[in-house]
């Protein structure tokens, strides 16, 4: 491991140690309001540990701060087919008993860098059940379609800009040293 | 009561009728009221007005609840309208849903429309080229449809009068298939589309062009655009909601506020046009008969001029339905011919490629334009084993590729570390197609709509003509492509999909010299009932490769000029 990403993943645990996780677990919290799915709070609070291991807090915010797991309900709830639905919840709710059994642990209740470690080895295995694999995919491809769509991702760190002006479409000579705004 | 159904009638008189505030129809509208008409235009959508009525110009992003995907159920109750590429949650309210007014397809024929003020003027791709006479010639030349009644010097002043108040961003070219227009700055091509550009021309020995598509778009601060109220397009590239600037072309920015400022202009939204009125004593159109959207009530409006600009298939729907003693087959329609010729262009067909070259440039901006290809198969003689031709659409970007590999902190820097990778370049074929008196549009004899207005059948498909067109787009492109060294060259054929979407439906009532052949003379109005004029998609004799929005409104201005003049004369 590198020394720089060794040293970021200390602060995280420790971080992660002292400030508790970024999931909000108390009886209080206000659950997600959507059209279709019918889900319980326990399952809100295991996608959204979910998203906060595909996208944690680093030096920039992470993926619950920036509600990005309400992004993924949103499309799952509005956007998917039936049959998506079905699958994405099936592959939901056989996530955690596939934890449990693995790891012997609730997802949720585990430190950030164990659920990086059971997320990346689901998403790497051969035997993960498919239901899962699918499950786990979608939503990281959901969450990162989520993250680049945050009002974060396109003022700070790729901006956006919703009036470029008159003549703003130029061709450039590419700077190599210039990083690159995907949204320019 | 009878001074009741005097005052009511002399209430609903106007000098002009226009049927539909879209593309053409704001023109008409512009036209007739600027010199002193009082004119109603009839509206079958709701009121949309500019700026106001744009709900979504204004959103970032992020606040687009559906990241501007369309919502499943919103796609599946409207199977048709989901097609087109322009159907975004940020733009869905801009189309009509498909339950509005159901058709009958003979075959597949994806019909898209825009039922508000300025119909699909704000949607429209804005491309504006205009018409050569390598097409008005076309038909006589080829032996299909009739002869056009016109050629582009009669159309060539009204296609400069109406460019200086819409505002083209546009090069100078000088090609015949191409003809120079009122042009303002262009917004450039990019290197990689030059190189193409130049590839093409060294092959071809300057017999293919390559060149920068004419829109429009407003790229010079002129006088006539303040009065219009509207500024520079801001190269957003967000069109389709309507523009804030006004930067863009619509009915709703730009002829339909000029004639409500005239003070003469009557708008009526959610009026749905069921036939035109004809008298059979008087020998002419005497008003328009329209079921209010909401209360179905059946109201007429009386005017001695009458525009049908309701869209192609719509005009042509409400000729069918005008049916009078003197016209028991629709309005004018002694020939039998209305409703038949219909065509559209062939948009099938696109190729993708890769090109590894011109690494060290990108570009950066939202351009609301591309490359344009014009029509080069049988421009001065048949060459080929297919009629006519076709023009395309050519752009080039740089792609960049971002990784999503990993999780955590890792994908979180991977997204920060976008590369440069080759340039995608792209065309798709803008075919022209040949109208046939098999192709047709009908009203059915049981089915009606919510309004009681008989459903149309449409009867349209692609032909041997079309297919052999599409070869030939593949190879020539694929040929081309190779000469530039694009690599990866992909053909995206989709058999299945339907004509239409397009969304340049056209013919059904056309133009021609011969009352016998045609429904129109060269004026655009009837043969059979001078006082009528129909100057949209439906009168178009042959379809040609362009763009056609342009031509409807130069045909439109011109059309007007003539009504005010023959109506001084008294002749109609």
């Amino acid at each position: 491991m590198k020394r720089r990403t060794a040293i970021r993943n200390i602060g995280l645990v420790t971080g992660g140690l002292l400030f508790l996780p970024s999931c909000n677990f108390s009886p209080d919290r206000v659950p997600i309001v959507l059209n279709k799915l019918q889900i319980s709070t326990d399952e809100e609070i295991l996608l959204e540990s979910i998203v906060d291991t595909i996208l944690p807090e680093t030096d920039t915010p992470g993926g619950v701060a920036l509600k990005v797991q309400n992004f993924v309900w949103i499309q799952i709830d509005d956007c998917a087919s039936p049959k998506q639905q079905e699958t994405f919840l099936a592959g939901l709710r056989s996530f955690n008993p596939l934890v449990r059994e693995r790891y012997y642990d609730d997802f949720v209740s585990l430190d950030l860098e164990k659920r990086l470690e059971i997320l990346t080895s689901l998403l790497q295995a051969d035997d993960t059940p498919k239901s899962v694999y699918d499950f786990l995919n979608t939503t990281k491809h959901t969450s990162v379609w989520g993250y680049k769509n945050t009002a974060y991702y396109l003022t700070k760190l790729m901006p956006y800009q919703l009036v470029p002006g008159a003549f703003s479409y130029k061709t450039i000579t590419i700077n190599p040293n210039e990083k690159i705004n995907i949204n320019a | 009561m009878p001074n009741f159904n005097i005052d009511s009638t002399k209430e609903n008189t106007y000098d002009a009728i226009v049927i539909g505030s879209g593309m053409s129809g704001g023109w008409a509208a512009k036209e007739f009221t600027e010199k002193g008409l009082k004119t109603l235009v009839l509206e079958r959508g709701r009121e949309v007005k500019h700026i106001e009525n744009y709900p979504t110009t204004n959103m970032m992003p992020w606040e687009l609840k559906h990241g501007n995907r369309i919502p499943y159920d919103l796609k599946k109750e409207n199977p048709i309208a989901s097609r087109c590429y322009n159907f975004m949650e940020d733009s869905q309210h801009f189309f009509t849903k498909d339950k509005e007014q159901p058709y009958i397809q003979e075959k597949p024929f994806d019909w898209i429309r825009g039922y508000q003020t300025g119909g699909k003027s704000l949607l429209w791709a804005r491309q504006t080229q205009r018409i050569s006479d390598l097409d008005f010639e076309g038909p006589a030349r080829d032996g299909f449809a009739v002869d056009w009644p016109i050629r582009y010097k009669d159309l060539a002043p009204w296609y400069s009068y109406v460019e200086k108040f819409v505002g083209i961003s546009g090069e100078y070219d000088g090609l015949d298939i191409l003809p120079d227009g009122e042009f303002l700055k262009s917004m450039g091509l990019n290197g990689t589309e030059k190189y193409f550009r130049d590839v093409v021309a060294k092959k071809y020995n300057n017999q293919r062009h390559v060149v920068y598509g004419r829109c429009a778009h407003i790229t010079e601060n002129k006088d006539i655009f303040i009065q219009q109220g509207r500024a520079m397009c801001q190269t957003r590239d967000l069109c389709r909601r309507g523009c804030p600037f006004g930067g863009y072309f619509s009915s709703n920015s730009s002829t339909l506020p000029w004639a409500q400022k005239t003070g003469n202009l009557t708008m009526r939204h959610d009026a749905v046009v069921h036939s035109i009125i004809y008298d059979d004593t008087k020998e002419k159109a005497t008003g328009v008969r329209v079921i209010d959207a909401h209360s179905k009530e059946t109201v007429e409006y009386y005017a001695p001029v009458i525009f049908v600009n309701a869209s192609a298939f719509n005009s042509n729907m409400i000729l069918l339905n005008s049916k009078s003693n003197r016209f028991p087959n629709g309005l004018g329609n002694d020939n039998g011919l209305l409703g038949k010729y219909v065509a559209f262009h062939n948009y099938r067909v696109s190729i993708n490629a890769e090109y590894e070259g011109n690494l060290g440039e990108t570009t950066i901006g939202r351009r609301p334009t591309s490359a344009y290809i014009p029509r080069f198969r049988n421009l001065y003689k048949q060459e080929t084993d297919f009629l006519r031709g076709y023009a395309a659409g050519f752009g080039a970007s740089r792609r960049i590729e971002q990784s999503s590999e990993g999780l955590g902190a890792d994908l979180k820097e991977n997204l920060m570390k976008p590369t440069y990778g080759n340039w995608n370049v792209g065309s798709h074929m803008m075919g022209e197609t040949i109208p046939k008196e098999e192709s047709t549009v009908t009203l059915d004899s049981e089915k009606t709509d919510q309004y009681g207005i008989p459903q149309l059948r449409i009867n349209l498909d692609y032909d041997d003509n079309d297919r052999k067109m599409i070869k030939d787009y593949i190879e020539q492109f694929t040929e081309m492509f190779e000469a530039a060294g694009f690599k990866n060259i992909t053909v995206n054929d989709v058999p299945d999909k339907a004509p239409g979407l397009d969304i340049h439906e056209m013919g059904g009532v056309r133009m021609g010299h011969d009352p016998k052949t045609s429904l129109l003379n060269k004026w655009n109005q009837l043969h059979a009932c001078k006082n009528v004029y129909v100057t949209d998609g439906a009168c178009m004799t042959s379809t040609a490769t362009q763009n056609p929005s342009l031509t409807y409104m130069a045909l439109t201005a011109r059309a007007c000029d003539h009504a005010i003049k023959e109506s001084k004369k008294g002749n109609l």
